[in-house]
């Protein structure tokens, strides 16, 4: 290529050499995670060393292989310990939050983005600025409403209630900027037909928006997927934990099963992973575009 | 002239606003007033009735003497259904009356295994005794009150000897009903009669604005005036009969246990009625005189500060009253009516995620920013915010104190829980996980962006993976991997013959952890922004500066630095917001190990809310964060439009 000859490349074994050492270090704490899921052990390190061990014992301690390959440690997670049941709030948790979440940012983005309307400009601004509320300002009075007000503690309907609302800002920047795009003669076309506003928003402005909308949905369902401190505060109840909450609870503290804490990382990290790898273009273009957000 | 700008009208609808707001008020405080005072002289009762009992049991000594005495007492207290005694030495159920207790379970035996509640709350009271004496305050209950449901109410208290708890008396007593709410003839009283006054008076006035607005006024402020009288009355009423009410309690218990030691004959008198009215603390409420009748004096202070209450209330209720009249009568409704209306469809829109943000966001932050304010704590949560107002105390607490660093005769040291010493670690952790990210990020994206690479899409994927993973996991993983004796990073340290480091034991090093597992997981971000922009860079450029002659690092500076800005500084900015907020790498990897000094602001005020339990402190604490957010934020914007323009 002609191209290429012109611009005179760097070499690339270096490229290569670099590439290959940042990938490696990439790589290797999932490397580690994966041998002591695969160890059939609850120990922290990947082999045990002898009273004297020589250079060759350490080594084999870093190289993430498990002496013993072994699934017991998933078999267990989920059946001995109650980690299927900690998966399913959050999924109950995560899906409901989204549905929820998402309906409400869909209205509001639609109204945001179409109608001219007093408090339009300060309803946007106070949506972004709630971005910035710390969340250790929000947990006490969260705490006071939902566990003590509605008596909500330990219950996936609490959880799912604070997650939706919390999650509407992103969400409304995101659709409104999709809706900004979607042209206003197709409406107004539909106006002069007759058809009604309601009518308009669900049967021509949200099918055109359904990408938008379904990586919306999508994003909403990861953060409540993901979500640590809110659900460590509101799950008191062993048998509430959501899988985040669950898998501290295996190594925090005194606790040290390490084994049910990687092989439970595992179950709970594939899906949210993949996911994520077919997002991310999204992410960055909606991040990068909204300003400051925490 | 329409009805929409008659003042008249307008001021009509205004007083009436005002005048239901003020009455609806006054009546949730009576009624609320009235129920608390119901509530606390059912208790009291009850309480009375328990230190009646015990006090005969204390009398009585043990065994069957015991179970005569109680016995007897019950047979003439009929609100009692059920009395139980057990004694912590040996298990014993020492007396029971309740109705299961009887041929083979009756007392005395040991107690069974599924009467373990009754066990425990021996241990829970005989603990808060003990703590009261020890601390000599009232902190923890000692007589314990649990409703039961259907209007009775299980309550117990300690068997004492020698100061030291030995078991405990425990009834079921039935309690009255709650008494019924105030009518709604007041009420409406209150609303129809300054309705009423205002129209007539209006008819005089005609359409003129400011003797409309001071009639209005003076309607509201005579019928609050006038409720307000009437709602102290009932107050001082209830109070009144509540006292007479636990005082004839006393009087007929003390009755009953001179008529039960006077016909079984009980080695010591019981205690004197006089001392039995006390709180959950067993402290003297001193409401109750010796003799059993009520203390006037303290009845009276009591009714003062009802009164004072009342007064507080309707000034309140006059204040928002106003507010209404004021905005009702000058057109403010009429005018939010005509723009609602007119933009219905948009508000219909926005309504319901409008209404949830204000429930769940913006309410709990403002009651954040006024918990600020407070000196609310563990202890007091449940005192009104008026009484732990503290004013600025928490943010000059905060911000006022400058001296982080200290100078001992050991040397000097850091005080960790300084503000200002997290501030600035904040800031350090800030600048280089920012500063890491970008380095790290850029040049892997620059390599990456080699065209005709072999492996390009493999590298691309592998690297995002830190990204793509909960970052809750990658903490945890990154604490185990660091995890001094078994950690595989001593373990590869070791390999190389370097001795193993206790990693949370000293601050360098534990920043050293929580700045690794960042800078793994927030390298991709900026890869993947940079990557992004380097790939819309146009070829044509390069080719036009090597016809010019340009170096390498001259292509670099004039082409691909200009063409990152555009994507780079936004990326910037928001990875600054996120790191500053990482909660989750702080208090999963170091935790603040050592001593606190790897806190991030975030953390410190989770510890301080969650682990110190000093929520007005936290509160306070957040609200500055917020407000270097704030200024960050309009710091960013102001900069970015200007480098825009």
């Amino acid at each position: 290529m002609p191209l290429s000859r012109l611009r005179d490349e760097l070499p690339h074994g270096p490229l290569h050499l670099i590439l290959a050492v940042a990938t490696l270090v990439t790589l290797y704490p999932v490397f580690w995670v994966f041998s002591i899921a695969f160890s059939g052990k609850q120990s922290l390190a990947i082999a045990d060393l002898p009273a004297n061990p020589r250079v060759i014992d350490r080594l084999r301690a870093v190289i993430p292989w498990p002496e013993k390959i072994s699934a017991s440690n998933f078999v267990s997670v989920m059946t001995d310990q109650p980690f299927a049941r900690w998966i399913l709030n959050s999924a109950l948790v995560a899906i409901f939050t989204t549905v929820l979440g998402v309906f409400l940012a869909c209205t509001a983005a639609y109204a945001f983005s179409r109608f001219k309307f007093p408090g339009r400009r300060p309803g946007m601004m106070a949506f972004l600025v709630s971005q910035m509320f710390p969340g250790t300002l929000m947990l006490i009075p969260l705490y006071i409403i939902i566990v003590q007000i509605l008596g909500l503690g330990s219950s996936r309907i609490g959880l799912i209630i604070v997650y939706a609302t919390t999650s509407i800002p992103f969400s409304v920047w995101m659709l409104k900027g999709y809706f900004d795009t979607i042209p206003k003669e197709l409406e107004e076309a539909a106006v002069i037909e007759g058809a009604s506003a309601g009518k308009i928003f669900w049967r021509i402005v949200l099918p055109l928006a359904k990408p938008a909308v379904a990586i919306t949905a999508l994003f909403s369902f990861m953060t409540s997927w993901n979500e640590f401190i809110l659900a460590a505060t509101f799950m008191d109840k062993e048998n509430m934990y959501t899988a985040p909450v669950g898998l501290r609870f295996f190594v925090g503290g005194f606790s040290q099963q390490w084994g049910y804490f990687a092989a439970g990382s595992i179950i709970v990290s594939i899906p949210v992973v993949l996911l994520f790898l077919y997002l991310q273009k999204y992410l960055v273009s909606g991040l990068t575009a909204g300003g400051v957000k925490g | 002239m329409t009805a929409g700008s008659s003042h008249r009208l307008r001021f009509l609808v205004g007083v009436a606003l005002a005048a239901l707001l003020g009455a609806a008020l006054l009546r949730a405080f009576v009624s609320g007033a009235s129920r608390q005072i119901a509530d606390e002289a059912e208790e009291r009762k009850a309480i009375v009735t328990l230190q009646a009992v015990t006090s005969l049991v204390h009398s009585a000594g043990d065994g069957d003497a015991v179970r005569k005495v109680v016995a007897a007492w019950q047979a003439r207290t009929p609100s009692v259904s059920q009395v139980r005694v057990f004694l912590a030495d040996g298990m014993r159920l020492e007396v029971s009356t309740a109705p299961g207790d009887a041929g083979e379970r009756a007392a005395p035996r040991r107690l069974q295994r599924e009467e373990k509640p009754l066990y425990d709350r021996n241990q829970r009271i005989a603990a808060a005794a003990q703590t009261n004496r020890e601390e000599q305050q009232a902190r923890k209950a000692e007589i314990e009150a649990a409703p039961l449901g259907g209007g009775r109410l299980s309550l117990a208290g300690p068997i004492e000897k020698d100061r030291a708890s030995v078991g405990l008396v425990e009834i079921e007593t039935a309690l009255q009903p709650a008494p019924r709410t105030p009518g709604w003839s007041g009420f409406l009283l209150a609303v129809i009669a300054p309705l009423v006054a205002f129209a007539l008076l209006a008819l005089i006035i005609g359409e003129r604005r400011l003797p409309l607005l001071l009639a209005g006024v003076a309607c509201v402020a005579v019928s609050l005036f006038w409720m307000g009288r009437a709602a102290a009355a009932q107050i001082a009423a209830e109070q009144q009969r509540a006292a007479q009410a636990v005082a004839e309690r006393v009087r007929e218990q003390g009755a009953v246990t001179q008529e039960v030691a006077g016909a079984l004959g009980l080695k010591t008198d019981p205690a004197a009625p006089g001392t039995w009215d006390v709180d959950g603390f067993r402290k003297p409420r001193g409401l109750i005189a010796a003799d059993g009748s009520v203390d006037a004096q303290r009845l009276g202070l009591q009714m003062k500060e009802a009164a004072g209450a009342v007064r507080k209330t309707v000034l309140a209720a006059g204040a928002l009253s106003l507010v209404l009249l004021l905005v009702a009568g000058l057109g403010g409704f009429s005018a939010v009516g005509v723009t609602l209306r007119r933009h219905r469809q948009a508000y219909l829109y926005i309504a319901p995620a409008m209404l949830g943000m204000l429930a769940l966001v913006f309410f709990p932050f403002a009651y954040g920013v006024t918990l600020s304010f407070t000196d609310s704590n563990l202890y007091n949560t449940s005192r009104p915010l008026s009484e732990i107002w503290v004013g600025l105390r928490n943010y000059a607490d905060i911000l006022g104190d400058f001296g982080f660093v200290k100078r001992s005769e050991s040397g000097i040291f850091v005080n960790y829980l300084n503000f200002y010493w997290t501030l600035l670690f904040t800031i350090l952790w800030t600048v280089t996980n920012v500063a890491i990210g970008v380095t790290s990020g850029l040049i892997l994206a620059l390599i990456l962006n080699t065209k005709a690479l072999a492996l390009r899409p493999l590298y691309r994927v592998l690297l995002i993976l830190p990204w793509a993973m909960p970052n809750y996991i990658t903490a945890l993983i990154w604490k185990g991997m660091f995890h001094q004796q078994f950690g595989v990073i001593n373990q590869l340290l070791q390999v190389f013959g370097l001795p193993a480091v206790s990693w949370f034991d000293r601050p360098a090093t534990s920043f050293l952890t929580a700045l690794v597992t960042n800078g793994w997981l927030s390298f991709p971000f900026m890869m993947v922004v940079s990557l992004g922009a380097l790939q819309s860079i146009s070829a044509d450029l390069y080719e036009a500066a090597r016809v010019d002659g340009a170096t390498r690092w001259q292509q670099f500076k004039a082409i691909t630095l200009p063409s990152l800005r555009p994507a780079l500084v936004p990326a910037v900015i928001i990875s600054v917001v996120w790191t500053f907020n990482m909660f989750n790498i702080i208090y999963l990897v170091t935790g603040g190990e050592p001593s606190s000094s790897t806190e991030i602001l975030v953390t410190q005020a989770y510890k301080f809310a969650f682990e110190r339990y000093r929520y007005g402190y936290a509160a306070a604490y957040s609200t500055v964060i917020f407000g270097i957010l704030l200024v960050y934020g309009v710091i960013q914007n102001r900069v970015s439009k200007a480098t825009e323009a």
